[in-house]
């Protein structure tokens, strides 16, 4: 008895189906409002039903869609840089500005490990020797200084990160052009201090940091970020607060800069200090 | 032909002639085509029911609305829970003894309340579809709503009107 109900209560439920979708057909062919409603509404189904779908296949790829990313921004920096270089040349009238512009290399690395809460925080990169990193490279991210690459490995590359206090990096400040270290303040993720500056020095906050090229690691006029509030030291020397653009804190992708010519120089500061 | 289905038919044809001709506003659509079902005898099966709902759109679709499958839409699911409304409302002891329904026996309450289940839903699936989503649901609500009641009301008279050999039976 009650199998013949389940069968009966079955067939009406296929018939009402059938009958509603019989229905539907009809006014879906018949009405221009109700064929575009449906329409519509058949639209949003499948943008839903395959645009989720899409987006959990866009999740897949999302480490592979990153490495493509990195890398555009890496060849893109090292454009930019070229045509910053050229533009400089060209103000200062230099004929060299075509070989300047070839004297930094840019490699792209993504953070596999780093430190944040210690007093010397280190960085490790996923390229090595075997990508062409070597050591006493600079590392930079689209958003400033990172750090320093101190060893590398065939695959792996270990630096030594801004929040470091035996790591400074040569800053010019603002519309001043003056230069001076900047170093880690041994306290936040995301601020440094410039030191030694002369007492004198009229700090303006809000001011832009930018590498000053001094160095061999970091190619000159790298953001790094903008000037705080400053105060005496010891009455000799005026320290200037600065306001990272790169957190660490968020750290993921990052360039490593190479400079082509720093066997050269090395060799010419030690040929230098030899005759000292 | 029979009596009652001479005046099932002319009821219908009454309900295409309303449809036509009676514009009282845009806030207002009368429908009894829901009553008409009701007062089916009982001992129709929901499958017959349904296959008589859906020609019966058509029909109305065909003549009247212009939107062909709407009605049947909209009336199929009323035919679909006819049986259970009756059930809810009337009883089972009423299904059990394959009575008709009567106005006299059963009371205008239950009536009220079965029609106005069976027109809500059939007002609820056409006005929905018939909008195409080119309304506002405040709209929608209010024609709704004022369409129910009036409905409801203009239904219970054709229900009378259907079940008056009924009512003369049991007097």
């Amino acid at each position: 008895m009650s199998g013949q109900k389940t069968s009966s209560f079955l067939v009406s439920a296929a018939i009402f189906l059938l009958l509603e979708v019989a229905a539907l057909v009809l006014l879906h062919s018949r009405s221009t409002a109700q064929n575009i409603w449906f329409n519509r509404a058949s639209h949003r189904t499948m943008a839903f039903l395959w645009g989720g779908g899409e987006a959990l296949r866009t999740q897949f790829k999302m480490e592979e869609l990153n490495e493509e990313l990195q890398a555009e921004n890496a060849r893109l920096q090292e454009r930019l840089r070229a045509y910053e270089l050229r533009e400089q040349a060209q103000e200062e009238q230099d004929h060299v500005a075509a070989g300047a512009s070839s004297i930094y290399r840019y490699i792209p690395a993504t953070v596999v490990k780093m430190s944040r809460n210690q007093v010397h925080n280190y960085i490790i990169l996923n390229k090595g020797s075997e990508d062409g990193v070597q050591p006493q490279s600079g590392i930079i991210s689209d958003r400033g200084v990172v750090g320093i690459v101190e060893a590398v490995d065939k695959h792996y590359a270990y630096g030594l990160t801004l929040m470091n206090p035996e790591m400074s990096v040569g800053a010019r400040l603002g519309s001043s052009e003056q230069v001076a270290p900047l170093s880690w303040d041994g306290v936040g993720t995301a601020r440094a201090v410039v030191r030694d500056l002369p007492p004198h020095y009229n700090n303006v906050p809000g001011d832009t940091v930018r590498t000053s090229g001094f160095s061999i690691f970091f190619p000159p006029d790298i953001p790094i970020g903008v000037t705080g509030d400053s105060r005496l030291v010891d009455g000799s020397t005026r320290q200037v607060d600065v306001l990272l653009f790169q957190d660490f804190s968020t750290l993921r992708y990052v360039t490593v800069v190479q400079n082509l010519a720093r066997t050269e120089i090395t060799a010419l500061e030690a040929e230098g200090e030899g005759d000292r | 032909m029979k009596a009652s289905t001479l005046k099932f038919i002319l009821l219908f044809a009454a309900q295409l002639i309303l449809w036509n001709y009676c514009n009282f506003s845009q806030y207002l659509i009368i429908v009894f085509l829901p009553a008409m079902l009701l007062c089916l005898p009982i001992d129709r099966g929901v499958i017959r029911v349904m296959i008589l709902a859906f020609l019966l759109g058509l029909a109305a679709d065909f003549f009247e609305t212009g939107q062909l499958g709407l009605t049947s839409l909209a009336l199929v699911p009323v035919a679909a829970i006819r049986r259970w409304v009756i059930q809810l409302v009337f009883g089972n002891e009423l299904l059990a003894r394959g009575e008709d329904l009567s106005f006299r026996r059963q009371g205008l309450a239950k009536f009220v309340t079965s029609i106005l289940i069976l027109t809500s839903v059939f007002l609820l699936i056409y006005l929905w579809v018939d909008s195409a989503g080119m309304y506002p649901l405040g709209f929608l609500a209010l024609k709704y709503g004022i369409s129910l009641l009036v409905s409801t009301v203009v239904s219970l008279a054709i229900a009378f009107l259907l079940l008056e050999e009924s009512v003369a039976k049991w007097n």
